[in-house]
């Protein structure tokens, strides 16, 4: 045993990676297995399609009796951390097609995005990459004039990992932005010692960083678009907590939020 | 070129590659890097060791092996021209210090990876896997014989980096620059040896965790290492006593997680 403790003492001070590797291991074989078998973004289904999940659950079966009172579909994400940013990001585009005026507000919007990101010393080169991508897809989706084409379209473009992510990076990066544009106020909300443009370097712009209030707020406001989100737990009550983001405004969006998960709803 | 009929140009992460390799296409004084002819995710580089430093008038080659991810994932570098630092052909990858490793941003480029890596060498070694301890006498001797040290793809490094004035490199902005100082860079193979077994563990995880469970615990009440290294896996051997405990512990954390998971995702 005392050589066990003279070996504990060691190991205080030299670095300790193998934990973490191992967690890491084994959280990319968990990834897989999620990559596998969830689309990133999937069908419309009939809300009552949450009930297989919790078929033993009274719980959670009340809640979804309250909740196909007011939406009748919804539309899974991978659970891969970035579903927020993902859901969101589809939702908003998907509610904007078929309204062109709409749409070119948000293209404008979009537009002058970047120039704000490289004044903030974002490296203009990157952020180059990931705003053309973005306009491209906004672009191809502008010019498809058939409404069903154009859905179909961006479930496509949503499901091919390449672009699907850099959607998620620029949304991001967006994201990332707004937080650091007005730090003062975001600051208060930051818990820890952390300054916003840590907080941000740290949970929003890495990617698979899971949302929290605070990425939705700033990212409400980088697109200038208001979202509700339906907490859904196994808290009491029959009915599920709504909150609008920001407060007070009339949403366009409808999210769904089960613990450490966003799908999208369609009333 | 070559490159161009090969690939799929319109995947974003083809076209970011092939932005990187216009942007690096100059040399500068202290850094070069570009794609081999024929294949668009392996990288070679050459980097001038820092001035003022052990490696000072050093050049050092390497590897640049990039993910079919990337930029999603980080790319990962393997030095091979001796330095006294690093490990030779030894996967290294980025990630900040003090966080978690997987803390890469796409934003960030292999333009910044070369530059972390340049910062990163003059740091202390300090016993992290993939790192070498030589002294300053040593390392000093291989900067001045890296000179001549040939890259049987590349040849003659020296000659790869621009040498006259006002060559220098596109200014830091100060993002890049406060970033750089946080990068840390650490051997991966560790990692990539404990995969496999990893992967068993996963297959097994629905019929199998609760199994896991129970011999993760009673290794823990017993303390005996013998049985933990054989669920584990060989680099577990360097680990010590605590380390395994911890080990242990996160096992059982990691197993009731992923049947949580799986029982979410299968089962209900």
């Amino acid at each position: 045993m005392a050589e066990q403790g003279e070996n504990m003492n060691k190991t205080d001070t030299a670095p300790e990676p193998n934990q973490d590797e191992l967690i890491l291991a084994q959280q990319r074989q968990i990834e897989k297995e999620i990559s596998d078998s969830i689309p990133l973004v999937g069908d419309k289904e009939p809300i009552t399609s949450l009930n297989n999940e919790y078929s033993a659950d009274n719980i959670y079966l009340e809640k979804i009796i309250d909740l196909s009172k007011k939406y009748k579909y919804i539309r899974r994400t991978r659970p891969d951390g970035n579903c927020f940013f993902r859901a969101f990001s589809y939702a908003n585009i998907e509610r904007l097609l078929g309204k062109p005026d709409e749409f070119e507000a948000f293209y404008k919007i979009a537009e002058s995005s970047k120039d704000d990101l490289v004044k903030l010393g974002f490296q203009q080169f990157t952020v180059e990459d990931f705003y053309d991508t973005y306009m491209e897809v906004l672009k191809r989706l502008k010019n498809i004039e058939n409404l069903n084409d154009a859905l179909k379209e961006l479930h496509v473009i949503f499901n091919e990992q390449g672009f699907s992510d850099y959607m998620v990076v620029y949304l991001r990066l967006l994201t990332s932005g707004q937080l650091q544009k007005e730090h003062d106020f975001y600051s208060c909300f930051i818990e820890g010692d952390r300054t916003v443009a840590d907080f941000c370097h740290q949970e929003v712009e890495p990617m698979y960083k899971e949302s929290d209030h605070i990425h939705i707020i700033a990212g409400c406001a980088a697109l200038q678009t208001c979202v509700k989100v339906i907490y859904m737990d196994r808290g009491i009550g029959k009915a599920c907590t709504e909150h609008d983001l920001p407060e007070g405004s009339a949403p366009t969006i409808h999210l769904l939020y089960r613990p450490g998960h966003y799908d999208i709803l369609y009333q | 070129m070559s490159l161009e009929s090969k690939y799929n140009l319109k995947s974003p992460g083809v076209k970011r590659l092939m932005r990187e390799a216009i942007e690096l296409a100059n040399p500068t004084e202290e850094y070069y890097a570009c794609p081999l002819e024929d294949n668009l995710f392996e990288w070679h580089f050459t980097v001038r060791g820092p001035p003022g430093t052990d490696f000072e008038n050093g050049y050092y080659h390497g590897r640049i092996l990039l993910p079919s991810q990337y930029p999603m994932q980080p790319p990962n570098i393997i030095l091979l021209t001796p330095n006294g630092r690093f490990e030779v052909n030894k996967k290294i990858c980025l990630s900040i210090s003090g966080h978690h490793p997987e803390s890469w941003q796409p934003s960030w480029s292999i333009r910044t990876a070369l530059l972390a890596l340049i910062a990163f060498m003059p740091t202390t070694a300090a016993g992290t896997i993939g790192s070498l301890d030589y002294t300053p006498e040593e390392r000093q001797l291989l900067a001045r014989k890296s000179k001549n040290w040939e890259c049987s793809i590349c040849g003659k490094i020296s000659e790869k980096l621009n040498s006259t004035e006002g060559a220098a490199s596109p200014k830091l902005t100060q993002e890049e620059s406060s970033l750089i100082k946080q990068i840390a860079l650490k051997a991966e193979e560790d990692a990539n040896k404990k995969e496999p077994s990893a992967k068993v563990e996963g297959n097994e995880q629905s019929s199998e965790s609760g199994e896991l469970r129970q011999r993760t615990a009673a290794t823990v009440s017993e303390g005996g290492p013998a049985e933990m290294i054989s669920n584990i896996g060989d680099p577990i051997l360097e680990a010590s006593n605590k380390d395994k405990l911890w080990t242990a512990i996160m096992l059982l954390i990691i197993a009731l997680i992923s049947l949580l998971l799986v029982r979410r995702l299968f089962f209900l």
